[in-house]
């Protein structure tokens, strides 16, 4: 039996793990081999002497910092975060805040699901004209049929004026900045037609959202529109305009020219 | 009450329960960590940081899971987090020398048997893998399903590892008792 295999098989002998036939193997091994004796004995030792190994005793210590640890969590979980203002005053003007603000958000919230309705409706809209479209091109139809499909979907690719129209005014008039982003989104679309592209630049002069400007700029910018450097420029020297929008005005300004 | 329903109620906000839990436990984690650091003052620390654990990551112990594995798991890792800070580069075994002080009271010295003194003297030559997994199997008599799960293996490797622990252990042994 080669070393290896005697060692393994000696291990599980000593803890008693092996089959008869095993253990009539390795008993035979030991009366046979001397060294294989000795390695038994060897690790009959070891192994019986971690059996009974002392267990070991912590110091009362232990325990002791445990139970003001415990104790310390404790109280920890206890004591909710409070903020404490003081004089009186503040204390009042906090709970304000925290009203207005939860009422503001509110507010907003509302806003944001009334849009996310609009633009759900208008979503449904355009789907069912696609629709239209597309079943007026199925194969399924007459040739004559079909080319009124395709030249229907090419009209589609220029815009509707009417399309335009609206989308202008809403970038322009309409009082939510959301609506205004999205008008400007759907106009960019269309940045091929000359007529958008000047509304949009003219649009820059009725502006006065912040954010819209900003989005209109980089649009500006994106589309080439030589044509609104003058505006850029005028913004750039505007009183009245936001930091952030004349940075982006000037970048504007360099990118173009 | 089950430790796993002792553990479940702490999870769940009740912070006393861990008491019983520390009086299930402390000895076992205490006698895993000392035969490992071989430093007594050292383990206790440790212990404490386990059961401080225990309470601060109450929430990451799986419901169902058998609890004595995850206390181990911890334990392992405070002890691992222990030494990567401490750790000598050069070598992960202990200074054999001071075994003796730190691990035996002198009163326990006087009564341990000339072979227990040689088994941890030639224990603190194994390496930390080959000493964790004596202590858990052979000190400690966890079978090999649980230390599979505790180290995260399976129980074919760790038989092999541990016969190879004890063979290593065995020439140590008999090395140190030729001195």
């Amino acid at each position: 039996m080669n070393r290896e295999t005697l060692e393994m098989l000696l291990i599980d002998y000593i803890d008693g793990k092996l089959t008869p036939e095993e253990k009539l193997q390795v008993e035979q091994e030991l009366v046979n081999n001397k060294d294989a004796y000795i390695l038994y004995e060897q690790l009959k030792e070891v192994i019986h002497t971690m059996e009974r190994s002392a267990k070991l005793e912590p110091t009362v210590k232990l325990k002791s910092s445990f139970d003001k640890l415990l104790e310390e969590e404790i109280q920890s979980t206890k004591k909710p975060k409070v903020i404490f203002f003081q004089p009186a005053f503040y204390r009042v003007a906090a709970a304000i805040a925290l009203i207005v603000l939860g009422g503001g958000i509110g507010y907003w919230i509302s806003k944001y699901q009334q849009q996310q309705q609009e633009l759900a409706d208008i979503r449904k809209e355009v789907q069912a004209t696609k629709n239209m479209m597309m079943t007026m091109l199925d194969n399924h139809h007459s040739a004559s049929q079909r080319v009124l499909g395709a030249t229907v979907a090419l009209k589609m690719e220029r815009p509707d004026d009417e399309i335009i129209h609206v989308l202008a005014n809403a970038m322009n008039e309409d009082s939510n900045t959301n609506v205004r982003l999205a008008a400007l989104d759907a106009l960019s679309k269309f940045n091929k037609e000359q007529s958008v592209r000047k509304l949009l630049i003219a649009s820059l002069t009725t502006q006065k959202d912040p954010i819209v400007q900003i989005a209109l700029i980089r649009i500006l910018v994106e589309i080439r529109a030589q044509g609104a450097v003058k505006e850029l420029q005028r913004i750039t020297n505007d009183e009245e305009s936001l930091k952030e929008v004349k940075d982006e005005a000037h970048a504007g300004i360099l990118k173009l020219s | 009450m089950t430790d796993e329903l002792l553990m479940e109620a702490v999870k769940n906000g009740d912070l006393q329960q861990t008491s019983a839990l520390f009086e299930r436990y402390n000895k076992r984690i205490f006698n895993f960590l000392a035969r490992l650091t071989m430093d007594r003052a050292l383990a206790e620390d440790l212990t404490q940081n386990v059961f401080l654990r225990i309470i601060k990551y109450r929430n990451s112990y799986r419901e169902g899971a058998r609890f004595q594995s995850w206390i181990y798991q911890v334990a392992r890792n405070v002890f691992s987090d222990h030494y990567q800070v401490h750790k000598n580069k050069f070598s992960d075994f202990v200074d054999v020398e001071k075994v003796s002080d730190s691990l035996y009271d002198p009163e326990e010295s006087e009564t341990m048997d000339e072979q227990e003194k040689i088994l941890q003297r030639s224990m603190a030559k194994l390496s930390e893998e080959q000493r964790e997994l004596l202590i858990l199997t052979r000190f400690q008599h966890m079978k090999y399903e649980e230390v599979a799960t505790i180290m995260d293996t399976t129980v074919a490797n760790i038989k092999v590892k541990v016969h190879r622990a004890i063979l290593k252990l065995r020439e140590h042994y008999f090395e140190l008792e030729k001195i």
